[in-house]
């Protein structure tokens, strides 16, 4: 009697340890999905075996779709295989409307995947990354057992989004928030050369004076040029090398020298209408610590992981098509209607560039103190 | 009952498995301000322990609050967590009213038969041996009916034994608020509206669930629980009764479910 009691005693331990909730009344596979940023998902199907119909899976195969099934060893395929094929054979996740096909395995549960052949609860995980550019998940399963609950994570959300799904029917699309599904190419190239163009236009004031300096010093087509070229290239390059990683100068640096070099293109245009021969090195050298600036801006923005290249890229051009467009504005407001008069130098080079530099040097003070 | 068969009995009881699921109400507070929110949660789990079911408007029979002033119905979205709220607008008990369709489930045997057991439903297990059916697939339809005991703006124990018409109620006939940890609490089993005798009921504080109280009802469908602390409480019963109105069930149960709080003695204030 006494062995008896004590062998009843250690079952309800085993039992009260096992603590499993499962919820007929929320699905006999209810469905969880969470979506990461950047794109990463995994969805569980959780079976509620408790409160499968009797029989239910008796003689039916995994989909060879989903194999191979992860964590399921032959072992664990004799005891659960049927079922699980039963279960997940007539999963459709879409994005778009267009099916995916992510790779599944079983969570093991508590006490390791050998518990699964037992546990009365088993979570089945599809993981994939969301497609670029999608705009809505759906989810369906083939299998008839009622109403289940779909309950939507996505990170950075308090709340979950939550809805019903009808037996096999398919759920109510759900709008995946921005920010979850990756770019598509075209999305990266229209996003990037905006933010690289209005980087500079309107929101770049110290890029623009720069630019309006460079402008100023001669009205002709191949100083300006020469003066475009090599700041273009020298901002491409440390751009490029500092997101990457390879240069790194602190903005603490940066932002007062890029003051400093608006000062310099500006006084230089007061004190000389010609192009030196340093002119054009000095704005190569300053177009070097303008990169590094909108790397710093660029960096801030994030880049898409897919689509590193790309964005870059468009983020110089775009910054780019900014410069010239300042340049094109003031050829048209000011180069155009006055560059013949005789006083196009006196009244409107002069004046702006001291005006520019003075600027410049506020900053210049701002940012050191800054 | 000998001693030891009771122990052994309330061992059993103790031992809780996952075929079996009790279903409760979660309001977000017991003791709401007026003018406040309550949100109302539904739960399905066990051991006092659960998941939270969002609002299914398919499966409401009835979803309500009843106070003096009547019965109202309890808002909500489809797929809402929680499931429905509402404000309340003058102090005083008031009750939380849940009942939901019925479900069909189907177990296999061993299963079905364990959970009879946890239940205290052993008549039926008798009735299946009896019609050789021991060892059969469940055939059931299960629905809820779930109580809970709210006191609104801290005053006030009238309505503590308001029937609000579930199919299976709880009913205390003392006032949970005004009880203090310790006494004695009896409560009332209806089925139907009538006295459900020989039912087991059992009682659960929510901050240690595993000590569990349970009795079976009187003739006059009555226990009387005492509940050792206070705190927020669950209790609970299962009937279940033949089924003659629908040839794919063989079995109807319904489980009723009453929450409520047990305030914590408030240290004496000088007078």
């Amino acid at each position: 009697m006494k062995r008896r009691r004590l062998a009843a005693l250690a079952a309800i331990l085993v039992l009260a340890a096992s603590g499993i909730l499962a919820a007929h009344e929320l699905g006999t596979i209810r469905v969880v999905a969470r979506f990461e940023k950047g794109g990463r998902y995994e969805i569980d199907a959780i079976v509620d075996r408790q409160h499968l119909p009797p029989g239910f899976g008796a003689g039916a195969r995994i989909d060879p779709r989903l194999e191979p099934i992860g964590n399921l060893d032959p072992a664990l395929r004799a005891r659960i295989g049927p079922l699980i094929g039963a279960a997940i054979d007539g999963v459709r996740i879409a994005f778009d409307g267009k099916p995916a096909r992510p790779p599944v395995s079983l969570v093991p549960p508590e006490g390791g995947a050998a518990a699964a052949a037992d546990a009365p609860e088993l979570t089945l995980r599809f993981s994939g990354e969301v497609p670029p550019g999608a705009r809505s998940f759906t989810w369906s399963n083939a299998v008839s057992l009622g109403t289940y609950m779909l309950t939507i994570r996505t990170e950075g959300e308090e709340a979950a989004a939550r809805q019903w799904v009808e037996g096999p029917a398919e759920s109510a699309p759900f709008t995946l928030h921005a920010g979850i599904a990756p770019m598509s190419r075209s999305e990266v190239v229209r996003t990037y050369l905006g933010l690289g163009f209005t980087h500079i236009l309107p929101k770049g004031t110290d890029h623009i004076l720069f630019v309006l300096g460079i402008f100023l010093l001669s009205i002709h087509l191949r100083p300006i040029l020469l003066q475009v070229t090599a700041f273009t290239v020298a901002h491409t390059i440390t751009l490029a090398l500092t997101i990457y990683g390879v240069v790194s100068l602190s903005p603490r640096i940066v932002e007062p020298l890029i003051a400093l070099s608006i000062v310099y293109v500006a006084v230089e245009n007061v004190v000389t209408p010609r192009l030196t021969p340093w002119r054009v090195a000095l704005v190569f050298g300053f177009g070097l610590l303008h990169g590094m600036g909108f790397a710093g801006v660029l960096s801030q923005l994030g880049l898409p992981r897919t689509e590193f290249l790309p964005a870059l890229l468009c983020f110089n051009a775009g910054v780019e098509l900014g410069q010239l467009t300042v340049i094109a504005i003031a050829f048209l407001l000011i180069g155009l209607p006055f560059r013949n008069r005789p006083w196009y130098r006196r009244r409107i080079v002069v004046p702006g560039s001291i005006a520019i530099a003075a600027v410049g040097l506020f900053w210049f003070v701002q940012r050191i103190l800054g | 009952m000998t001693r030891r068969s009771a122990a052994a009995a309330l061992l059993l009881l103790a031992a809780s498995t996952a075929a079996a699921h009790d279903f409760w109400i979660e309001p977000t507070g017991f003791r709401p301000e007026v003018g406040s929110t309550v949100g109302v949660r539904l739960v399905v789990g066990q051991r006092f322990r659960g998941e939270v079911l969002p609002r299914n408007p398919a499966m409401i029979a009835r979803f309500d609050f009843v106070t003096d002033a009547g019965a109202v119905p309890i808002p909500g979205k489809a797929a809402d967590d929680p499931a429905g709220s509402f404000r309340v607008d003058a102090p005083g008990l008031g009750v939380i009213a849940y009942r939901s369709l019925e479900s069909a489930v189907s177990l296999e045997a061993p299963k079905f038969e364990e959970y009879l057991k946890e239940e205290g439903l052993e008549s039926v297990i008798a009735a299946r041996a009896k019609r050789g059916e021991s060892a059969k697939p469940s055939r059931e339809l299960f629905s809820r009916s779930a109580k809970s005991l709210i006191q609104a703006g801290g005053a006030g124990d009238a309505g503590f034994d308001r029937v609000v018409g579930l199919t299976l109620e709880l009913v205390p006939e003392k006032s949970p608020y005004a009880l203090g940890a310790g006494g004695d609490l009896p409560v009332r089993l209806l089925f139907m509206g009538r006295p459900l005798a020989g039912a087991l009921v059992a009682a659960l504080p929510y901050d240690a669930p595993e000590n569990r109280i349970a009795a079976r009802t009187d003739r006059e469908g009555r226990v009387t629980l005492r509940p050792p602390k206070a705190g927020v409480w669950l209790v609970k019963a299962v009937h279940m009764v033949p089924v003659e109105d629908n040839p794919a069930a063989d079995w109807r149960s319904i489980w009723a479910s009453l929450t409520f709080e047990i305030p914590a003695p408030s240290p004496a204030r000088p007078e």
